[in-house]
């Protein structure tokens, strides 16, 4: 398989990730989004790691999964923190920051 | 006599005073005890007193010098010890009066609480410190530090009743009268620098007062100078229309009037001129703009103290007409004139205060009408009043007499008769006030306060006693002190002398009459209740008062108005634009978090496209 089949899928799910953060309302979707965008950027970076032929790459992959692990522990907090003083987990509800 | 050096006595002198002050000063349990703390500080007064006699017989002349502020490895002023003929006497003269005057207060305070006795001691120190340190100022920078020390210790004690307002009131004009004038002395030194950098051909100024300083600044600069020295002089030495802040120092307790504001600090300003002579000597219009101002301040300062019923308030209005005598004496070039008037004054005056503090701690009271007849109970301090009084009248063979003919005679030597002829007014003045005050206070109508009056005890007859021998003496001290002054004096009669001497008797003969004698009734003296009532209002208080009301406080106010509206304005308008600009860009934020990921969207586009139009 040529290395733009995986980068053309990489930006489709990149795309797919921004698509979904900009239009769901639901907080879990945002974050569903987010991640969909992560894991388009590690596609991107294994699939050029291995077209260059060196494991730099990969590795990288490998430490940005455990850091999304732990982001989307944060991210679920937060929301579980919104339910919990707004009755909802619709992003529209927390408009607290509006000037 | 070979003791030690000119300067180690002069160092103990200045020091000794200081290290008592703060012995007394920082140790609190001490400072507390008030007699203890009495006796250290006289300790202090007799070691400069002896050391100072010591100077004076030595009569050696010798001068320290220490660099001092210092930049850039060149050093533009110095401090050290000047001691010569003039300022080792000056320098007896202060701190025997100081000596006397501590002395004095022992009895005369006996009634303060000890900790006040403490701190009035705690202050006394710190003036003689400061005064002897001013005295023997090897140049004006260091005699302006201490000239400033002296007017702190001044405010410090004429507010010493401070529980009294009008005491504390008093003490803040005296500062802030003599604080403006002392401007002139800061400007004064400013400029003497600068005309003697300019002068210089390493461009390092000087603060000397040296014949070869006022050579080098020329008529101009020494006229720029010496007047601007003259405003500091007019405010210390209280002369006209700065006097008004000495009459009302009289809040002060009454030894503290005696040395500070009658012997030795008013003098300061007198000995200022002194020192700085030749800078002076080189200004005639200063020199004689002196002459003719002293010679007012004699003559106006005269008249007010005719009709003053406090007696020290009498005593106040004769130091500023004394005082006025000396600066009119050295306007007319009489540089011993001027200096032998202080040192007689300093003796006779400060018997005259303490005195009349005897009678007031007799009595409780500063009215003349309050004593009266006060001479049978105290022979003693009645009989040194009384001399003091003739020695400033200007009786044959006492000091005031032999000083003032000096000043007299320089006058009409130098050909200024109009102030010759004003003071020669003001002598017959004087001698009518204090035939009046010696007349009302020890020959009067006794009135209830003398019923229980009682002779001073022995630590305010000894300081009177020595004065009064002072009073009858110094006079005769002319000759020795002309030689110090690097003068000629020899005393002979003249013309001036005899014309001074006829209206000084006919001044005691017509206040006798009048106040003693009683030959004009009350009522034939009621004609000149109007005359009286006029120079009773006080009219240079007034204008001062006026002054500062509407140009001072006019010109606080419009710089309040500045403040408020131009430099608060700015400031104001500042934040009112940041507030406004906020109010605007607050619009921008709605709070959803879409909105913000859109925003961040649109400028990774942005940055995007930038980078591609750029490569």
């Amino acid at each position: 398989m040529p290395t733009s089949a995986y980068l053309l899928l990489g930006a489709a799910l990149f795309c797919m990730g921004v698509f979904g953060v900009l239009t769901r309302r639901n907080a879990i979707g945002v974050l569903i989004g987010v991640e969909l965008m992560t894991n388009a950027v590690n596609l991107n970076l294994i699939a050029l790691s291995r077209a260059n032929g060196h494991l730099t790459g990969q590795a990288f992959a490998l430490f940005s999964l455990a850091l999304t692990v732990a982001e989307v522990i944060v991210g679920l907090a937060i929301v579980l923190l919104l339910y919990r003083s707004h009755r909802s987990v619709l992003t529209d509800s927390a408009v607290e920051m509006k000037g | 006599m070979n003791i030690a050096s000119p300067i180690t006595l002069a160092a103990v002198a200045v020091m000794a005073p200081l290290a008592t002050f703060l012995i007394i000063g920082l140790i609190a349990p001490l400072r507390r005890s008030g007699k203890p703390a009495a006796w250290v500080g006289i300790l202090g007064a007799t070691t400069s007193t002896v050391a100072a006699a010591l100077l004076v017989v030595d009569g050696r002349s010798d001068i320290l010098i220490a660099d001092w502020l210092g930049a850039g490895g060149k050093f533009f002023a110095s401090i050290g010890f000047q001691v010569d003929g003039i300022s080792a006497s000056m320098l007896l003269v202060v701190s025997l009066v100081a000596w006397c005057v501590q002395v004095f207060s022992l009895g005369y305070m006996s009634d303060e609480t000890p900790a006040g006795l403490g701190r009035y001691y705690t202050w006394h120190s710190l003036f003689l410190f400061s005064m002897n340190g001013l005295v023997m100022s090897p140049n004006a920078l260091q005699l302006f530090l201490c000239w400033e020390l002296v007017g702190l210790a001044s405010y410090l004690l004429i507010g010493f009743y401070f529980r009294k307002p009008s005491a504390g009131r008093a003490a803040v004009k005296a500062f802030w009268i003599t604080k403006l004038a002392d401007i002139g002395l800061g400007a004064g030194l400013v400029a003497l620098y600068v005309l003697t950098a300019k002068a210089s051909p390493d461009g390092l100024g000087s603060f000397d007062w040296s014949p070869q300083v006022a050579q080098a600044i020329g008529t101009g600069g020494a006229t720029v100078v010496a007047g601007l020295f003259f405003v500091a002089v007019m405010g210390k030495s209280a002369q006209f229309p700065l006097h008004i802040w000495l009459p009302d120092a009289m809040e002060g307790p009454t030894p503290v009037s005696a040395l500070l504001h009658a012997a030795t600090m008013v003098a300061a300003g007198v000995y200022l001129v002194v020192r700085a002579y030749p800078l002076f000597q080189a200004a005639p219009d200063v020199l004689l703009f002196m002459t003719y101002l002293g010679a007012w301040t004699a003559i106006f300062a005269a008249v007010i103290a005719t009709v003053q019923t406090d007696i020290k308030k009498v005593l106040a209005y004769s130091t500023c007409s004394q005082l006025g005598y000396m600066v009119s004496g050295l306007g007319a070039g009489s540089l011993f004139g001027g200096y032998f008037h202080l040192f007689t004054h300093a003796g006779f005056k400060a018997l005259l205060f303490l005195g009349a503090g005897a009678l007031i701690h007799a009595v409780h009271s500063n009215e003349l009408t309050d004593m009266g007849g006060l001479w049978r109970k105290m022979k003693l301090s009645g009989t040194a009043f009384i001399l003091g009084a003739l020695a400033l009248a200007g009786v044959p063979g006492l000091a005031g007499f032999f000083s003032k003919d000096t000043i007299l005679e320089a006058l009409h030597a130098s050909g200024q008769t109009v102030p010759w002829l004003m003071l020669l007014l003001a002598a017959g003045l004087t001698a009518f006030y204090m035939t009046r005050v010696v007349a009302l206070a020890l020959f009067g109508k006794p009135g209830h306060h003398t019923e229980h009056a009682h002779e001073a005890p022995a630590s305010m007859l000894i300081p009177v006693l020595l004065l009064a021998v002072t009073a009858v003496g110094a006079g005769y001290m002319g000759g020795p002190l002309a030689k110090m002054v690097g003068a000629e004096y020899a005393f002979h009669w003249s013309m001036t002398g005899i014309i001074a001497t006829s209206l000084g008797l006919l001044g005691i003969a017509a206040g006798w009459a009048i106040y003693g004698a009683r030959i004009v009734t009350a009522e034939q003296l009621a004609v000149f209740a109007p005359i009286g009532n006029f120079i009773r209002a006080s009219a240079v208080d007034r204008s001062a008062a006026w002054v500062y009301r509407n140009a001072m406080l006019g010109l606080g106010s419009g710089i309040a108005w500045f403040d408020r509206y131009v430099v608060d304005g700015v400031m104001n308008l500042t934040a009112w634009l940041a507030m406004s600009g906020g109010q605007q860009l607050r619009t921008f934020q709605s709070g959803r978090a879409g909105d913000y990921v859109y925003a961040v969207l649109v400028g990774v586009v942005l940055l995007v496209a930038a980078g591609l139009w750029n490569a």
